[in-house]
């Protein structure tokens, strides 16, 4: 009988450790999901700043609906099956929405686990279009489309810089070489693809594929992934004597590419959203980002106005109930940092403008 | 082209074979796998960025002389991995030496954890740039390029492989190495101290794995702390390759694999570029059981 007695209490205090579903009184929870750890975690260090910097001025300003904002880290490091189990994390402790993740091959596998728990995903960098083409009604990106910026660069490639010898290099993951293949599809036929290669992700020594590359002699290199890849094949290329410029996409965009390739990231072409820095809606979350964590990385403003849709959706609805939020935040017709951010009704941005920058002395500038 | 991707192989290949030597080193007198060897060569790594970045804070007179101080750097990394070598066998492997075979292979996956995460966290877990020195300035001869990074590496791997083969040939420590990897029993018993014996050999080792992991950090300049995993992997792969406890056949094995990998990736694929590495290991133990060099197995029972 004591035996049962204990047994039974044992069970009640496990009840009561485990946090299960739902929100508790007084606080609302939302989890930031990106690569916090890993060769990556500049982009999810940006992220989670940005978020924290959209909660910490909710919270300032009281709350949503009166109760305080909880923000719940989750770091895949930019792994897929890591990914799924920050998702089933949040799913389990039922979080009210998720801003992230950043990697493709990231948010689209976390994405199903959100769309059974019903809760809403704002991906602020996830680019590839399968994400929303999948056809969840929780799953909202604030940044472009692949489609689109394989189409920009080529464009620009083809109009702008006129080549007719490309090659294509990518680090086979789902953004990476969806973006490349969304580039090479849109080159036309006046343009040769000489090389169309994968590269290991993690990876240091590209000497193999440079030498490959070089060999054929083309008049741009395409490259669709990271900065960490990036980086050391633009340094490993020019160092073995290669003078082609590259051009990459949003994965390239960070100081820490610069850092990577040095001096060899000269002239090096990438395609983005314009500039944040000079648009008047950006100028107070620049000033704020910078004065608690210094220069904001390109994806910050994006986390930023992700947090604040899904902020703002969840004070509109009344509550956190997935039901309610989501159609708040499909018809939301929203005025943020970014300048006017509305969705269709696969959840992409209505208006998306791809740009392309160019590294002119040690910095990112954009092409005007 | 085929010189080019031989070239590309033979620098990266070198370094197997240096950090493939402390494999065959240790494998040779202990008769175990140090798994934890890798981490010593990423820990190397760690301390060049560490060392170069101090470069700026030195006295000009010193900072003129780019090679010497390149040199001292890569010296200092080496020693103090030496020492993380000498501890790591005092802690994780003396205290289990005449247990089974499987408890310090064990102790090595630990050792190889905790020192990954030890190095996470105390650095931090994104890549770390080296500031860049010497020689990024592709040199063309022939078709051939080449950096004088890539020289210099080529040339001191070669040069840190006499070294060791002339101490392990040449000296009285040396040659009380080959004779307590031939018999420990017998070789304590003609007074040679097998502990001190074990323990240069793990200094030795983790000195080689220290050069090649600042050589390395400086010719791609970016570094984490996973190096270790995939570096130790393929190294101890061209220590099976060469016929593991054999020196020559470490460093040949070395050179093989980075060659073969060189050479896969350029002709066929890059994708695949681990995967031909791991494919002649697996042809090797399939034909050759006991590795290129290795003694057969029934003549060494």
């Amino acid at each position: 009988m004591k035996k049962l007695l204990v047994l039974g209490l044992l069970c009640l205090v496990m009840v009561g450790c485990t946090k299960k579903g739902g929100q508790e009184a007084g606080v609302i929870r939302i989890g930031a999901a990106g690569q916090l750890t890993g060769p990556e975690a500049v982009f999810g260090a940006d992220m989670l700043n940005g978020v924290t910097l959209a909660v910490d001025e909710w919270n300032a300003k009281g709350g949503v609906l009166g109760k305080k904002i909880e923000l719940v880290p989750g770091d895949d490091q930019a792994e897929p099956r890591q990914a799924v189990a920050v998702a089933n994390k949040f799913a389990a402790e039922g979080v009210a929405g998720v801003v992230g993740h950043f990697n493709s091959s990231c948010s689209i596998p976390a994405s199903e686990i959100y769309h059974k728990a019903g809760i809403p995903q704002i991906s602020h960098a996830s680019t590839n279009p399968k994400l929303t083409d999948q056809g969840f009604d929780n799953v909202f990106r604030v940044c472009g489309r692949d489609d689109q910026q394989g189409k920009a660069a080529a464009d620009f490639a083809v109009q702008k810089l006129k080549v007719k010898r490309v090659a294509v290099i990518h680090d086979k993951t789902t953004y990476g070489q969806g973006f490349a293949e969304e580039f090479k599809k849109n080159l036309g036929s006046g343009v040769e693809v000489l090389l169309f290669e994968g590269i290991t992700k993690g990876d240091k020594d590209y000497s193999p594929v440079v030498t490959k590359i070089k060999s054929v002699n083309p008049d741009l290199i395409f490259f669709g992934g990271i900065y960490t890849e990036g980086g050391l094949l633009v340094k490993q290329y020019k160092a073995m004597g290669g003078t082609a410029p590259f051009i990459g996409g949003d994965g390239i965009m960070s100081e820490e590419m610069l850092k990577i390739g040095g001096p060899a990231t000269e002239g090096t072409y990438a395609t983005f959203g314009p500039d944040t820095k000079d648009i008047p809606s950006a100028k107070g979350f620049n000033e704020n980002y910078r004065k608690k964590y210094g220069e904001p990385g390109v994806y910050s403003v994006y986390a930023y106005d992700a947090a604040n849709i899904l902020l703002q959706s969840i004070q509109a609805a009344g509550g956190t109930d997935g039901k309610k939020v989501l159609p708040v935040i499909r018809a939301i017709d929203y005025n943020g940092a970014l300048g006017h951010i509305r969705f269709d009704a696969r959840g992409d941005v209505k208006e998306s403008p791809y740009v392309v920058w160019k590294v002119e002395s040690g910095k990112f500038k954009q092409v005007k | 082209m085929f010189l080019q991707h031989l070239l590309n192989g033979i620098t990266i290949g070198g370094s197997y074979a240096l950090i493939a030597l402390g494999y065959t080193l240790v494998y040779g007198v202990l008769k175990l796998i140090n798994f934890a060897h890798g981490e010593i060569y990423m820990i190397g790594a760690y301390l060049g960025f560490i060392l170069i970045s101090l470069i700026p804070a030195m006295p000009p007179f010193l900072q003129g002389n780019l090679i010497l101080l390149l040199l001292a750097v890569v010296l200092v990394a080496a020693v103090i991995c030496s020492l993380y070598g000498y501890y790591l066998e005092k802690i994780c492997y003396r205290p289990l030496r005449g247990a089974p075979k499987l408890t310090p292979l064990i102790s090595a996956l630990g050792a190889s954890i905790f020192l990954q995460n030890f190095v996470m966290i105390s650095m931090g877990a994104k890549d770390r740039i080296f500031p860049q020195t010497i020689g990024m300035q592709a040199i063309t001869m022939g078709g051939v390029s080449f950096t004088l990074l890539q020289l210099v590496i080529i040339f001191s791997s070669i040069a840190l492989m006499a070294l060791i083969y002339w101490f392990i040939n040449r000296t009285r420590l040396g040659i009380a190495i080959k004779a307590t990897s031939a018999d420990p029993y017998m070789a304590s018993l003609v007074g040679i101290n097998v502990d001190t014996v074990i323990s240069v050999t793990f200094m030795a080792g983790s000195f080689l794995a220290a050069c090649a992991g600042v050589m390395i950090g400086l010719y791609y300049g970016s570094i984490n702390f996973t190096l270790g995993y995939l570096g130790g992997i393929k190294a101890f792969t061209a220590a099976v390759l060469g016929g593991i406890g054999n020196v020559p056949g470490a460093m040949i094995g070395g050179f093989l694999l980075g060659v073969i990998e060189a050479l896969g990736a350029g002709y066929f694929s890059s994708e695949y570029k681990d995967v031909y590495a791991f494919f002649i290991l697996i042809a090797v133990l399939v034909f050759r059981p006991a590795g290129l060099l290795g003694k057969g197995a029934n003549e060494r029972a």
